[in-house]
């Protein structure tokens, strides 16, 4: 029964999706719930699955039966499980989150967009599970192209940053195709496993030197690295409040994984034709990205825009971490990877509830707003500190190991360019602090909304995930280190 | 540089893919009306779904049926489905994000009244 968690747990949000139209025909006030039950139950399979790969060691699925190269292949480790996990936790909290902040009715829409939001979830979690490089593609787009018709929800502005992303999104999934392609007529192989074997000795050809750089070029438009990041405020500070947590929790970092798993399952490094210029190569954009990113979101007057670079930052971090070709700097970014997902769609929580209850998008309007909310006050503190890298969050502890792993590489200048990041990053979540908490000059009695239960409940549980990853930190990265062990790098 | 261009003329299946890809982009990007951006969007899609088909070409095959009474088949007269396959998978994603970008297009059409992207813009202030 185990071995068949990894399909349940995709299976689960994608017959919902299918079955939505249908169940919502008549009554749409169905969709909601049905769409949270649906994920919650997808968390509970995906935890299984956790257990059982941690207990039993990892699952290779095959679908219908057929072995791999000819057939279809999961691949569930201990990292593809503890990412999904988070991604359908972070998927339950999101829905939770939109329930409780009543952002505008969605009316007779209410049937698409939550079809959308669960292909969105079952797309991120088969682009985790998938074993080859062509199914990676396909679920990647699976999940841009929810995310795109997510953006475009509240019509006007928000269509034109939607097209844009479209367009970006597009030519990066072409250009991760033609990559795929060059590596398949380089070798003959897309599955993940029997490329690896097939490569060594081919990492001088040209070919698999182009492919990985176009394959490289289609996943940074997707993760939104810094040259190539012009989509990703736009369309964040225009899309619904209640889609943002999904969005930039979830999406740009599934590129991120897709890019490791490239890097270090298929091509592995070593020092072999030009891979460690590669990997050089990624380090270099990561430190461009990382201090850039967070330059830019000391710039912004907006909250959302600076809370979207500063995401755009922590993009450059993890790829700091992938670019050092050692295990504790992969273990650690992929630590961060999971951290980063909890603190950007807490951020994005916050955003969007300050702008809907306090009407607060920019620093002066919350400067003016008085925001006497405990709840809001807790969660900002808690993912500021994750996000400056202050002990007990995860944060830190996922900053360290990447700081570590680019010691152990001799790599100064990266780490170097970490704790510049820490130090801006402290400097723009400074300013929204003080604005935050600054005494009024009025009477703290002014009106303060009610917060419902499901706004107390998201919040709450981001702040306990925050802590939490911090405080068990040696047994996540435990986990993870579990899945890189047999690359033996 | 002479024997770049020799290289480049041995594959004429290459020259075109790149020609086609270099155009589709140079619409995506020159143009202000966004229909055309779409149109350069879709040719740099078919160039890459062209390049994965001629992966699979060879001179003086078939289609990969193997009929009964052909013993012993080889591998070299047929050509290779697998490419084939993702091409299918390919033009499927392509159909479904010019579904979901002409659909964009549309209500950006019916908000603002124009499909130039300067007048859009303009618009939004």
């Amino acid at each position: 029964m185990t071995e068949h968690l990894p399909a349940l747990v995709f299976l689960t949000p994608l017959a919902t999706a299918i079955s939505m139209p249908v169940a919502g025909h008549r009554h749409p006030a169905v969709c909601r719930p049905l769409a949270l039950v649906a994920i919650c139950c997808m968390t509970v399979l995906s935890v299984a699955s956790l257990w059982s790969v941690s207990v039993h060691g990892e699952i290779r699925y095959s679908f219908s039966g057929w072995l791999p190269p000819i057939g279809i292949e999961w691949l569930a480790d201990s990292l593809a499980a503890t990412m999904v996990t988070a991604v359908s936790g972070l998927g339950v909290l999101c829905l939770l989150f939109a329930d409780g902040l009543g952002d505008r009715p969605l009316g007779g829409r209410a049937v698409p967009y939550y079809t959308m939001v669960l292909l969105l979830v079952a797309g991120l979690s088969g682009a985790i599970y998938a074993g080859d490089l062509f199914n990676i593609f396909v679920f990647l787009e699976v999940v841009s192209l929810s995310a795109y018709a997510l953006v475009a929800v509240p019509g006007g502005r928000a269509l034109v940053s939607a097209f844009r992303y479209l367009l970006m999104g597009a030519l990066g999934t072409a250009f991760y195709l033609l990559g795929v392609g060059y590596f398949y007529a380089a070798t003959g192989a897309l599955n993940i496993a029997d490329l690896s074997q097939r490569l060594p000795g081919l990492l001088d050809s040209k070919a698999v030197m182009g492919g990985l750089i176009f394959m490289f070029i289609g996943l940074a438009i997707k993760m939104a690295l810094m040259p190539l990041h012009g989509w990703l405020p736009d369309a964040y500070s225009d899309a619904p409040a209640s889609t943002v947590p999904l969005l930039a929790g979830l999406v740009t970092k599934i590129s991120l994984l897709v890019w490791a798993r490239i890097l270090y399952w298929v091509m592995r490094p070593s020092a072999e034709g030009g891979t460690l210029t590669i990997f050089a190569l990624v380090t270099t954009f990561g430190i461009l990205a990382a201090v850039a990113g967070a330059c830019l979101a000391l710039r912004q007057r907006e909250l959302k825009r600076m809370f979207a670079y500063g995401g755009i930052s922590h993009v450059g971090l993890v790829l700091i971490g992938v670019g050092q070709a050692n295990e504790t700097g992969l273990a650690g970014a992929m630590y961060y990877l999971l951290n980063d997902a909890v603190m950007q769609c807490s951020l994005f929580v916050l955003a969007g509830f300050l702008a809907l209850r306090y009407g607060a998008s920019t620093l002066d309007e919350l400067g003016r707003a008085h925001v006497r909310n405990p709840w809001a006050i807790v969660t900002f503190v808690a993912v500021g500190l994750g996000m400056v890298g202050l002990p007990p969050t995860g944060g830190f502890f996922g900053k360290l190991r990447i700081l570590l792993g680019a010691l152990e590489a001799d790599n100064n200048i990266a780490a170097a360019a970490i704790v510049l990041t820490t130090l801006i990053t402290l400097g723009y979540f400074a300013q929204v602090f003080e604005k935050l908490v600054r005494a009024g000059t009025e009477s703290a009695s002014a009106r303060q909304p009610e917060t419902p239960w499901p706004l107390r409940t998201t919040m709450a549980a981001l702040v306990a995930a925050i802590v939490g990853l911090g405080i068990w930190n040696d047994h996540v990265v435990a986990l993870l280190v579990d899945a890189t062990a047999p690359l033996g790098i | 540089m002479l024997e770049l261009i020799e290289a480049a003329l041995s594959r004429p299946n290459l020259v075109a893919f790149v020609l086609l890809l270099l155009w589709g982009l140079y619409i995506t990007i020159t143009h202000h009306n966004y229909v055309k951006k779409l149109v350069g969007l879709y040719i740099v899609q078919t160039s890459v779904i062209f390049f994965l088909v001629t992966t699979g070409a060879k001179e003086g095959a078939t289609v990969p049926v193997i009929l009964s009474g052909v013993e012993a088949p080889g591998a070299g007269d047929y050509v290779n489905p697998l490419p084939q396959v993702l091409t299918l998978t390919a033009i499927v994603v392509q159909i479904a994000t010019l579904g979901v970008s002409l659909g964009l297009v549309s209500r950006i059409y019916r908000s603002f009244g124009s499909l130039d992207e300067d007048e859009v813009l303009e618009k939004l202030g």
